[in-house]
């Protein structure tokens, strides 16, 4: 098991960084590590590697985009509904000659993470989905910081442990914003939860305990709707679960995707002193 | 004011003293039973006399206390106690498994049709080496489970739990509370860490094994800390506990008191076993402010008199003992009464307990 407290000091896997080229977009992304593909999907603040993904790189191929709009990436004005983003990023998946493969969306790219397993199920062998913001409580408007303090007491259970991050210069804000908000749709969305019911793939949701961005209680409507569904709360983290606590964070992600529902079952030891 | 009665559950026989753990040589299995029915005899009692709660703690390794689990007394009491609320101060979280502590809650809740008042307390320092436990994870422990156990009353769909000291994969406890959405919860806040802490959660808080005074700061600290966090707390927020005798006059509870050994000098629960407690002080187990927290401690074993004048005593006739606690609800604000009848013989103390609730109950709820 991976404790928190050691986790910075792990050595970072090499990232490599590179543009693939789908459904007319030139898309970033940094990959680390080999074995079976592992994707994944952001949040609305961008493409941010956290000690989560070097953990995670060292037993799998890790790939983290960074979607269209995102980034220095010119302003994505095509995409008007999530299922398109969703189609552009599973053509993205193709070009990199990736088939089959885990899939893990964090916040806003847990709704485009969503939406790609319902467009492709055959595709994703299981899905996490980090703080998820596919579902949020009725009339709740993603709220947007104006300092780096109010970003950081946003996302973090803790602010006064997280290295400052400044906040995104205004003009790409600007570019952003309209998307994140017009993908992101309604609080609740009747035709994604209604598609939810039938999604036999295996999902790993987690939501931190001191999450103030979306009430952790949103997981259970998760847990109701997908067939099959397991609802985790990581103790004493924020919005940003993986940074927060990536020991905890990254321990459940890969168990569950080792032994999907039957993560449940506990392999660890408890023999002391053979 | 509201008036619980508290027990202990302490051992009625001949045992070692000034030691912890205490060896179990001289232990009889019919005293002890004997000992039990004592304790359920006298919260029977206090439940016919109007007593609003009745309460049960946690202690181990020990003839001061028979209720290890108080839990396993308290599922009997349900089956006698049938009006009074049934308190459990505590359940000592941080050696428990929390999702066991909240599935135990919610069976008491449902057998007494939402009676249960859930106390969550750290335990005293020696009741670490009980379960293995390092006294120097007692807070980061406290604070998680009682997360947890909250989290487990009031989450309907399984959920999995990845902490920083307890892992769950996947919890739906059955019963569920049928108070809603969960019991009232009481912890100790002597502490100023446990004050702050209590009032940034909302929860409910009782003094024990302290002084009127200490008592007095740590509640002002607390409602500091709540105005703060926007919100005031209540006289059903703080109790106070305090050992009792009552008899017909002053002189007689007095004398009756020093016949019963209650004058001679004791040792805490804690400083039976000093190396021990050194230990857990030195772990970082007493807070900020460990020397007023291990005085506090040790500030038990002093002379009745003393006793009487720090709050720690009420000794006399009804009228005396009302004007006592009156004095407990003017300085400290606290509007639960937590009342221990001092042990001795059966019939002394089962009158203690009749004075007290047909001669001072009812003018304590008019406080």
């Amino acid at each position: 098991m991976v404790h928190d407290t050691v986790m910075h000091s792990i050595e970072s896997p090499t990232w490599q960084e590179d543009h693939v080229e789908a459904d007319g977009f030139r898309i970033r992304y940094v990959e680390a590590g080999g074995g079976a593909a592992l994707v994944h999907l952001h949040g609305a603040g961008g493409l941010v590697l956290t000690p989560s993904h070097d953990v995670l790189a060292r037993e799998r191929r890790v790939i983290a985009f960074e979607m269209p709009g995102f980034g220095a990436s010119p302003e994505n004005t095509r995409h008007q509904k999530m299922p398109d983003l969703a189609g552009t990023m599973l053509e993205a998946v193709s070009a990199l000659g990736v088939d089959r493969f885990d899939l893990m969306g964090t916040s806003f790219g847990g709704k485009t993470a969503l939406w790609m397993a319902l467009l492709a199920p055959e595709r994703v062998l299981a899905l996490v989905l980090e703080s998820p913001a596919a579902i949020r409580p009725d009339g709740q408007r993603p709220p947007q910081a104006t300092t780096a303090e109010e970003l950081a007491a946003m996302l973090h259970a803790h602010p006064e442990r997280v290295p400052p991050r400044p906040l995104p210069d205004p003009e790409q804000t600007a570019r952003t914003w309209p998307m994140v908000m017009r993908l992101m749709g309604p609080a609740r969305d009747p035709e994604l939860e209604e598609a939810m019911r039938s999604l036999q793939l295996p999902v790993l949701v987690v939501f931190g305990t001191a999450d103030r961005l979306i009430p952790p209680e949103m997981g259970r409507t998760y847990k109701e709707l997908l067939p099959s569904c397991q609802l985790l709360f990581v103790y004493d983290a924020g919005h940003a679960v993986a940074a927060d606590r990536p020991g905890a964070f990254t321990e459940a992600a890969s168990d569950f995707l080792d032994h999907h529902e039957q993560y449940v079952v506990s392999r660890r030891s408890s023999v002391l002193f053979p | 004011m509201k008036a619980a009665l508290f027990s202990i559950v302490p051992y009625q026989g001949e045992a070692e003293r000034g030691t912890w753990p205490v060896p179990a040589r001289t232990y009889s299995a019919d005293v002890a039973r004997r000992s039990m029915e004592m304790a359920l005899e006298q919260y029977e009692l206090a439940d016919e006399l109007g007593f609003d709660w009745v309460t049960l703690a946690e202690h181990h390794f020990a003839p001061l206390s028979l209720t290890p689990n108080p839990m396993v007394l308290a599922g009997a009491v349900t089956q006698r106690v049938r009006r009074a609320k049934i308190a459990l101060l505590g359940a000592t979280i941080p050696i428990l498994n929390p999702v066991r502590v909240a599935e135990e809650f919610a069976m008491l809740d449902t057998l007494t049709g939402g009676r249960v008042v859930a106390g969550m307390l750290r335990g005293t320092a020696n009741e670490y080496v009980t379960y293995d436990v390092n006294p120097a994870e007692s807070w980061g422990r406290f604070e998680e489970a009682m997360e947890l156990i909250i989290r487990a009353w009031t989450e309907p769909q399984p959920f999995g739990w990845q902490g920083r000291h307890f892992r769950f994969r996947s919890v739906s406890i059955w019963p569920r509370p049928v108070q809603q959405p969960h019991p009232p919860i009481y912890m100790s806040a002597s502490s100023p860490e446990s004050g702050e802490f209590a009032a940034r959660h909302r929860v409910r808080i009782g003094f024990a094994f302290t002084t009127l005074p200490l008592a007095s700061a740590a509640a002002r600290h607390y409602r500091e800390c709540a105005a703060a966090c926007g919100w005031e707390p209540g006289p059903d927020d703080v109790l106070y506990r305090v050992t009792a005798h009552l008899a017909d006059t002053d002189e007689q509870a007095l004398e009756e008191l020093r016949a019963s050994g209650a004058d001679a000098p004791r040792l805490g629960f804690s400083a039976s076993n000093r190396p021990l407690d050194d230990a857990a002080a030195s772990a970082g187990y007493y807070g900020r402010d460990a020397t007023v927290q291990r005085g506090r401690i040790r500030a038990q074993g002093r002379p009745m008199a003393e006793r009487i004048e720090q709050g720690q005593l009420l000794a006399g006739s009804p009228d005396t003992v009302l004007a006592q606690a009156r004095r407990i609800r003017d300085e400290l604000g606290a509007g639960i009464l937590e009342v221990v009848f001092s042990p001795m013989a059966r019939e002394k103390t089962l009158r203690a307990i009749e004075l007290f609730g047909t001669r001072v109950l009812p003018r304590l709820r008019a406080l």
